[in-house]
């Protein structure tokens, strides 16, 4: 443990100027409070990383990618109360990662590891992720009243590429229609954007809610501008001489023009 | 461990303060209850839980950096900004045409309406806003002079008016025209989705490829906002 400290301060320097170079690698990671009504401080080693870390507060660990976290422990806020003994923790080197203290199914508080899908979507789409990281059983998540992503347990998620729009998104228990456990809320799936829904809290103590990240950046361009599909005619001056051609046009061509416009 | 030395009886009291107060029906009762005539343990948990240690400031504490909320907040999900509905060049003739937000058709192509309507692409920016607000409408469409008939000739110095659906208006100025073989359209700047606001006009030009019944080129007007 000792040792691996040791390491980190003795790094500490490089680490800091090479800091903005590392912001700018593929590493991704964020660290999100995902339990309601619990402060707390974040040890690694004995040591406090942050403190009075509320709920859905993010912290970017995006530097500490590649290192382990000796000893990582989330405590109440102020006090000695382990509320997270998580051990040694290593942080991925690359990649896009969430990671969340949340509650699990029986509502113990616990650490979960999420790899963020970041594959790129289509012109017009987004990405809508959901994870059930709260203590409340199997979930089924509707879109505009349509059951959208059924049978979500905690830890596990769900996630589909749809139409850029704003849902109206409600959590009833599996196979159920109500109770409504969380919602209706809006929720606006952006275009190029992916959007992580957290359900969180508990069912049980009456504070089911959702956390929300999004990852930008992912989207396409159209593949075309189609603009014109017939030729204007070429040579010919602009305004009323073009307002006379088109008078020329129904004189000479009206039959023409009524035979296209009947197809 | 080191940070543990201190306090332990004074620390477990609190620590069940701290755990009781964590439930909001604990914490309530506990307000509650200040006029209980004698001190019960409850009325500790109305107290805020102090520091039984002070955990020595880690150097990785450098290397993170809070980053916000991830709270819901339903204003984040609400689309409320003012949108297009008109467009006037007056340097090519174009008076009030109709503006409507179109998206992308299957295929990948941006949506156009027909001869009559110039086509805002719903997913960029709105005239304005940060990044680039996308407008395309025809050179041609089923034989009929559309919108855009004569974007190829307007001037960089041309006003560009956008009016809005809540009644105000947005003046731009052209500040470069371009023309490019469809292949070659720079889509990453025509769509780009942050940078200054600009305002991006595009038809078609050039040849006209029968077969295709398609134009071979772009023809691009890029306008900025004036009197901002």
């Amino acid at each position: 443990m000792k040792k691996l400290i040791a390491v980190f301060a003795a790094t500490l320097m490089t680490l800091a100027i090479a800091a903005p170079a590392m912001a700018q690698s593929e590493a991704r990671i964020h660290l999100i409070h995902g339990i309601p009504d619990t402060p707390v401080d974040v040890i690694v080693d004995g040591e406090a990383v942050f403190t009075d870390f509320n709920f859905g507060d993010t912290q970017d660990l995006s530097s500490l990618a590649g290192a382990t976290l000796v000893g990582l422990q989330v405590v109440l806020a102020g006090t000695d109360t382990v509320a997270i003994d998580a051990g040694d923790v290593d942080l991925p080197a690359s990649g896009n990662y969430s990671i969340t203290a949340n509650l699990d199914a029986v509502g113990t508080p616990t650490i979960t590891v999420f790899a963020n899908d970041t594959a790129a979507i289509d012109a017009g789409s987004g990405r809508l992720q959901v994870r059930h990281t709260a203590a409340a059983p199997a979930v089924d998540v509707k879109a505009d009243g349509a059951v959208a992503f059924s049978n979500l347990s905690n830890p596990n998620e769900a996630k589909a590429d749809l139409p850029a729009a704003t849902y109206s998104v409600e959590v009833v228990p599996t196979g159920a229609d109500e109770p409504v456990v969380i919602g209706p809320a809006d929720i606006a799936v952006k275009d190029g954007e992916s959007l992580i829904v957290y359900a969180v809290g508990s069912l049980e103590g009456g504070s089911l809610t959702v956390l929300t990240e999004s990852i930008t950046g992912l989207g396409a361009a159209p593949e075309a501008v189609p603009t014109g599909n017939s030729p204007v005619e070429s040579g010919i001056p602009l305004g009323m001489v073009a307002g006379m051609l088109v008078i020329a046009t129904i004189a000479v061509g009206g039959g023409l023009t009524l035979a296209r416009r009947s197809n | 461990m080191r940070h543990r030395i201190a306090i332990l009886g004074l620390a477990t009291g609190l620590l069940l303060a701290a755990c009781s107060s964590a439930s909001p029906e604990a914490k309530d009762a506990a307000v509650s209850t200040p006029t209980s005539t004698e001190p019960t343990t409850t009325s500790i948990a109305a107290v805020d839980p102090t520091p039984t240690t002070t955990p020595a400031r880690s150097p990785l504490a450098e290397l993170v950096t809070p980053v916000g909320s991830a709270q819901y907040d339903p204003a984040d999900h609400i689309d409320d900004r003012p949108l297009p509905t008109s467009i006037t060049i007056e340097g090519i003739g174009i008076t009030a045409a109709p503006v409507v937000d179109v998206g992308v058709k299957d295929n990948g192509d941006m949506e156009i309406p027909g001869a009559d309507g110039v086509g805002w692409y719903r997913f960029n920016a709105t005239p304005g806003e940060p990044g680039s607000a996308v407008l395309a409408a025809h050179i041609s469409f089923d034989g009929q002079p559309g919108v855009f008939r004569y974007l190829d000739e307007a001037s960089v110095g041309d006003r560009v008016v956008i009016q809005f659906d809540d009644g105000t208006t947005s003046e731009f100025e052209i500040i470069e025209l371009d023309q490019y073989d469809k292949q070659e359209l720079p889509t990453d700047r025509v769509f780009a989705k942050t940078g200054d606001p600009v305002l991006t006009l595009i038809t078609c030009g050039g040849d006209f490829n029968r077969s295709l019944r398609s134009y071979e080129d772009n023809v691009v007007a890029y306008a900025i906002p004036i009197g901002v």
